[in-house]
């Protein structure tokens, strides 16, 4: 054996530790920003990472429009403020900022990605350095990037109107930051052990879709009832004083009317809070930081009936079916069940039915003062479903991971594969259709025999002439999606552009069918010719399955390396 | 003469300029219990993977009974089960549900799907978690399950990539039994693992693949005759590997990390 101690390194003997001093705070921040950097960079050598990442920049433009936006709402709001002498409106926009920055990470976790920080527990790091990295991760976050640049707006504001003004504010802007940071990471910490369990994940998940549903009957509701909602406002303002943001915005109000005593009170209390957060989250981290595990709790092992009686019924339902596509139809309905975003999605189309219902269709005092008539309501509504509904096809091995394996070490043909998916869709919009098809009759009125006709022809015409080329796009251009997460969750490039070509294009000829009834006077010209299209589509179709299977063949190492990853 | 059950003619997989899988003529004949070793990047899965459809070989032939793989696909996958790298469940059905998707893929009715399933979940110690999803399985929990899945429809041949790894003692005890069971009724195994004890006590016949080339084949007795020893020395599998594999290989050297030693 070699003699090891001859090679000893400089700072450390062999057979023992090498006692090399620990980086310091700065230096261990930076090495934690370079492991996030790094991580950035390498997924990207991947060209449909590259395509993604094209996706994130083209998405990051619309979020800035927005955020900048806001921010210059907000410069000329507080400079508005400032300049009529209403100061104290200042504590509602900082209670925005709180409300945005405690519930816009919270909505997000559901489906944002998880990098834990805690993953960092096993370097040696000392615990401000760790305490320090939890609060930066929180100010990365999307949330607290445009809540920052929301506050610069504000100090903006005040500089422009009243710059004596300004030094509380940007005083006050650093705190309410240092507060929320806080208060975001501890509420987060105490959320964690709650969404690590995925079935929570999705339930907030849903909560989540139905409240940007609800967000669309708003308006209406506004226009309504505007008037008892701003009384109830007012009513409320009142006892608002407690909160930080009241806090923040009174002493900014204080200081620029001088009343710097009664002011001190208002910061203190601002202060108060700071100090109670961080407090609270210190706590949490000593423990954190000492290896006690906080977000994972595992759940009691409830004993379960070995078979419930459900599982006993050897009658087949889909027997009808040959048993591979029945098979397959039935794994993709649990998988239906058991996949929020795509369960509560099929919620949206009826209720869009209804809110377009209430706002352009049917005659009332809203901007469509004669409303559309059933004839050209019904048609839009149509296209509108097909659009949503068939846009998961396009990817349609998306949530299959690496069952994907499992269909091509099986004795069938794709083509039965292909089948029982598909059926599945036409399932889905034929349920959708009919709920639609009630909804509409209800609120606005059927249209005439020859528009309801032609409208159902150009269903069939459009979704299996689409079906047909969602399953190439499928085949050609998978994406991997995870369930309950939406961040990040987006068909390939590729497939988009597909779909939306291929839904331009339909939508373009079925329009221009639908009207040719009119133009030409034969009210039934457009059913008979989008049967004609239908018959032929169906056609298609069935005649495409054993190319599909081909390919799916030729394709079949994409398909498993990219849904196995 | 003996069935052959696996064969395989002038085997090959390219991946770009690399060359994963040569050249490779297997011969397995049915009931054996065949181990498949080679070092980390030798092309083990790339082997496996060709011979049960998962992978288009570049070039040659691979013919399982007798029925070329290549020409009749669905009847050749119809006779062999496969729990392959990575295990290819859906993880978001249940235990019994996907044993009964599996069962309904291989064409068995219902309530023979059912009973079986039923069998096999006992057998695996899974019973007791027939609600809880695949996803919140543990690793070897998931192992089980992709092992009854490849039986499920009785295979005449099964291809086991790391069918141990992640196991409990009691269960792999249990699933050695199963397995032995398997080749006394005429299955022939085809496993691949790193563990050279299990491969040695389980395996009758053994192949190693070094850099994409079967560098051997044969049963045990063969294998140890190939390789010099000394008088009254057995040879294990793990002297056989390392002196087949061991020849021109870079080993790391553990010398030049004084400061660990």
């Amino acid at each position: 054996m070699a003699d090891v101690r001859a090679d000893a390194p400089a700072n450390g003997t062999a057979g023992e530790p090498a006692r090399s001093e620990l980086p310091d705070l700065a230096e261990q921040l930076r090495l934690v920003a370079w492991l996030r950097w790094r991580s950035l960079r390498n997924g990207l050598r991947n060209k449909n990472r590259r395509l993604d990442l094209l996706g994130m920049i083209v998405s990051g433009l619309f979020s800035s429009v927005l955020v900048i936006g806001i921010a210059v709402a907000l410069f000329f709001g507080t400079k508005y403020i400032f300049d009529v002498h209403h100061e104290h409106y200042l504590g509602l926009l900082f209670l925005a900022l709180l409300v945005w920055w405690q519930l816009f990470p919270i909505l997000m976790a559901g489906f944002a990605p998880q990098f834990s920080f805690k993953s960092l527990l096993r370097f040696p790091l000392n615990f401000s350095t760790f305490y320090l990295v939890g609060l930066a991760y929180g100010l990365a976050d999307a949330a607290a990037v445009a809540a920052l640049i929301w506050m610069g707006a504000i100090v903006a504001g005040t500089l422009a109107s009243q710059a004596s003004a300004a030094p509380a504010t940007l005083l006050v802007c650093i705190l309410f930051a240092t507060l929320n940071v806080t208060m975001e990471r501890l509420l987060g910490a105490w959320l964690e052990k709650l969404l690590s369990k995925r079935r929570s994940r999705e339930a907030l998940f849903g909560i989540f879709i139905l409240f940007m549903v609800s967000l669309q009957f708003l308006n209406p509701l506004l226009q309504k009832h505007g008037r008892e909602v701003k009384a109830a406002i007012h009513a409320v303002l009142p006892y608002l004083w407690l909160l930080p943001s009241s806090f923040a915005g009174d002493f900014v109000a204080r200081a620029s009317a001088g009343q710097w005593s009664a002011g001190l009170l208002e910061l203190l209390g601002l202060l108060v809070y700071v100090l109670l957060f961080n407090w609270l989250l210190w706590r949490r981290y000593t423990k954190l930081y000492a290896g006690e595990e906080l977000s994972e709790g595992i759940a009691p092992a409830a004993k379960e009936n070995r078979f419930a009686s459900e599982d006993v019924d050897d009658t087949d339902s889909l027997g009808f079916l040959p048993p591979q596509v029945g098979a397959v139809f039935r794994k993709e309905l649990r998988y239906l069940k058991r996949n929020s975003f795509l369960f509560f999605s099929l919620v949206i189309p009826p209720l869009m039915v209804f809110f377009f219902s209430m706002q352009i269709a049917g005659a009332h005092s809203g901007p469509f003062r004669k409303g559309i008539s059933p004839d050209m309501f019904f048609p839009g509504m149509m296209a509108y479903l097909v659009l949503i509904l068939i846009a998961p096809s396009y990817n349609s091995f998306a949530h299959e991971s690496r069952g994907i394996q499992t269909y091509f070490m099986s004795p069938v043909r794709f083509r039965e594969i292909l089948l029982g998916k598909n059926l599945m869709t036409v399932v889905i919009v034929f349920v959708e259709l009919v709920l639609c098809v009630i909804l509409v009759g209800v609120r606005v009125g059927f249209p005439s025999a020859p528009v309801l006709l032609a409208t159902l022809m150009a269903m069939i015409f459009s979704v299996v002439g689409q079906l047909t080329i969602a399953n190439w796009s499928s085949i050609s251009f998978p994406k991997k999606m995870d369930f309950g997460k939406m961040q990040g969750q987006r068909n390939s490039g590729m497939s988009v552009f597909l779909m939306f070509g291929v839904q331009l294009g339909l939508g373009g000829i079925s329009a221009l069918i639908l009207f040719s009834g009119r133009w030409t006077g034969s009210p039934w010209l457009p059913a008979q010719l989008f049967t004609v299209l239908g018959a032929a589509a169906i056609g298609g179709y069935f005649a495409s399955l054993d190319s599909l299977t081909q390919l799916a063949e030729a394709k079949k190492e994409v398909l498993i390396e990219t849904l196995c990853r | 003469m003996p069935e052959i059950a696996i064969a395989t003619e002038k085997l090959t997989r390219q991946f770009g300029e690399l060359t994963a899988v040569d050249g490779v003529d297997l011969q397995v004949e049915s009931g054996q219990f065949f181990g498949f070793l080679g070092p980390n990047g030798a092309g083990k899965s790339t082997t496996i993977k060709m011979l049960t459809g998962l992978l288009v070989p570049t070039a040659g032939r691979v013919s399982l009974l007798g029925i070329d793989f290549a020409k009749h696909p669905v009847e050749v996958k119809r006779q062999i089960g496969v729990v392959p790298e990575g295990m290819g469940l859906f993880e978001r059905l249940t235990a019994p549900e996907y044993l009964e998707f599996v069962g309904r893929m291989y064409g068995l009715d219902k309530p023979t799907t059912r009973k079986r399933s039923e069998e096999l979940l006992e057998f695996m110690r899974l019973a007791d978690r027939s609600k809880t999803l695949i996803a919140d399985y543990s690793h070897g929990m998931q192992k089980k399950l992709a092992l009854a899945a490849a039986v499920i429809h009785g295979p005449r041949i099964l291809f086991l990539d790391e069918p141990f790894e992640g196991v409990d003692a009691l269960a792999a005890g249990a699933l050695k039994e199963l397995l032995g069971r398997m080749t006394d009724r005429g299955v022939t195994i085809f496993l691949t693992s790193h563990v050279l004890e299990i491969v040695e006590r389980l395996c009758s016949h053994v192949a190693i693949i070094k850099r994409g080339q079967l560098v051997a084949q044969g049963s045990m007795e063969q294998l140890r005759a190939g390789v010099p020893s000394t008088e009254g020395q057995t040879l294990t599998l793990e002297d056989i590997f390392l002196s087949v594999v061991g020849e021109g290989a870079e080993r790391p050297q553990v010398e030049e990390l004084t400061w660990l030693t």
